[in-house]
């Protein structure tokens, strides 16, 4: 058990009592494309004056209710700072959104990996460079899809 | 049970004093509030205590209050979210608790301030008006107003806490009027008995709302809400603009050269 722990081998496949509601239908809470950071652009309409999801590409993944409990009503760009190339392009995305499309709140959402604290570096830098000042939120998700901590920076 | 949980709380405890001890010892200390009239359930409710605490509370009240009756063991609800062990404040609150330390470093220097009017001998007319314009200006119109325009506004504000809070606020303003009488007329005790009625007032007041009325609220924001009271908080300040909180952190500076060093003699 050695290495990076951003891509340490771990299966936890016999985790049990998992099972939670199977009836019903989840529908998406997805209300715009494209979603990559490379891809939005800050003009986007469905960023103005919105709630913004900064998610790293793994949390969806990783949190069951990720649309019920944290997509939902929200505009979304998600990224990878341990993989993606070009990073300080996210940086002056994040400063367009706050001061351009002026969007009301800014959510950060990353796994407990180490690595993926760059993904909130990055929106705190977005941030400071913006002239407007917004609330900034960070959720922190566990390997295992909990989420380990929530707060405003 | 369900009855005592709709009663005032100063009912309850005027009636079973030891109500009162133990909701101390869960740090909810409603015994010495001069108002007492929120309700057992909110007093309870609104404290956030974990499901186990609240359990046990509730079941030693119920012993309290009905020693004979054979009350079942407590039930715990699980599914409840646990407390957060110390308290957070979203932004736009953070700022107001912030505002908070510029007005008990005030408080903090009022017994000074009752002193120093007691030992001269003419009343130190300005001393007083200018502690008043503070106290009207940046606690009242910069900070509670606030509070009362913007932050009150995204819960219930017929809630029995809130109705304190607005009660504390108009005899604050009442020890204010009373104590600028009391300069006008030269009157030492008049002044002597509504400043220091004042920082008594504001110290528990504030002792309320940053640990329990503002985390109360902050629990029932939305993220959309807590960026949109952000907003206003900012244009507030705005409106008024930086020089403002700037001019009275500045008098402060100077009331506590002035008067911690009297204290220090």
């Amino acid at each position: 058990m050695s290495g990076c722990p951003g891509s340490r081998t771990i299966d936890f496949s016999e985790k049990e009592g998992q099972e939670g509601s199977e009836s019903g239908k989840r529908p998406s809470q997805l209300r715009q494309w494209p979603i990559q950071m490379h891809l939005v652009s800050p003009q986007a309409p469905y960023f103005q004056g919105k709630d913004v999801l900064l998610a790293a590409d793994c949390t969806a993944f990783s949190l069951g209710d990720f649309h019920k409990d944290y997509l939902k009503g929200k505009s979304i760009g998600i990224a990878c700072p341990k993989l993606d190339s070009d990073q300080e392009v996210y940086i002056e995305k994040i400063k367009s959104l706050i001061d351009d499309a002026k969007i009301n709140t800014l959510t950060v959402m990353i796994m407990q990996v180490p690595c993926c604290f760059g993904l909130a570096q990055i929106a705190k830098e977005g941030a400071e460079k913006a002239s407007r000042k917004i609330p900034v939120k960070q959720v922190v998700v566990g390997l295992e899809g909990n989420v380990l901590s929530e707060e405003w920076l | 049970m369900e009855k005592v949980l709709n009663k005032e709380v100063k009912h309850v405890i005027d009636s079973h004093p030891e109500v009162g001890r133990i909701l101390e010892e869960y740090g909810i200390g409603c015994a010495p509030c001069s108002v007492g009239s929120c309700l057992m359930k909110d007093v309870v409710g609104i404290h956030n205590l974990d499901p186990q605490q609240e359990a046990t509370l509730m079941y030693r009240i119920e012993k309290a209050i009905y020693p004979d009756r054979k009350v079942p063991e407590p039930k715990v609800d699980l599914t409840k979210k646990q407390a957060p062990k110390k308290i957070t404040y979203s932004p736009p609150v953070k700022k107001l608790v912030d505002e908070h330390v510029l007005i008990k470093r005030l408080l903090a220097l009022i017994p000074a301030i009752t002193d120093h009017v007691q030992m001269s001998a003419k009343v130190d007319k300005d001393l007083i008006l200018n502690c008043v314009d503070f106290i009207r200006t940046y606690a009242d119109k910069y900070h509670h107003m606030k509070e009362e325009d913007i932050l009150f506004k995204y819960v219930d504000e017929k809630a029995e806490i809130i109705q304190i809070m607005y009660k504390d606020h108009d005899t604050g303003r009442n020890h204010v009027r009373q104590a600028v009488e009391g300069a006008e007329k030269g009157n030492k005790a008049q002044i002597k008995e509504h400043l220091l009625g004042y920082k008594d007032l504001l110290t528990q007041h504030i002792k309320k709302e940053d640990e329990i009325l503002y985390p109360w609220i902050d629990r029932q924001l939305s993220t959309t809400q807590v960026g949109e009271m952000f907003r206003k908080c900012n244009e507030a300040d705005a409106s008024v603009g930086d020089a403002l909180p700037r001019k009275y952190e500045k008098f402060i500076v100077e009331l506590e050269k002035k008067f911690l060093q009297e204290v220090k003699k």
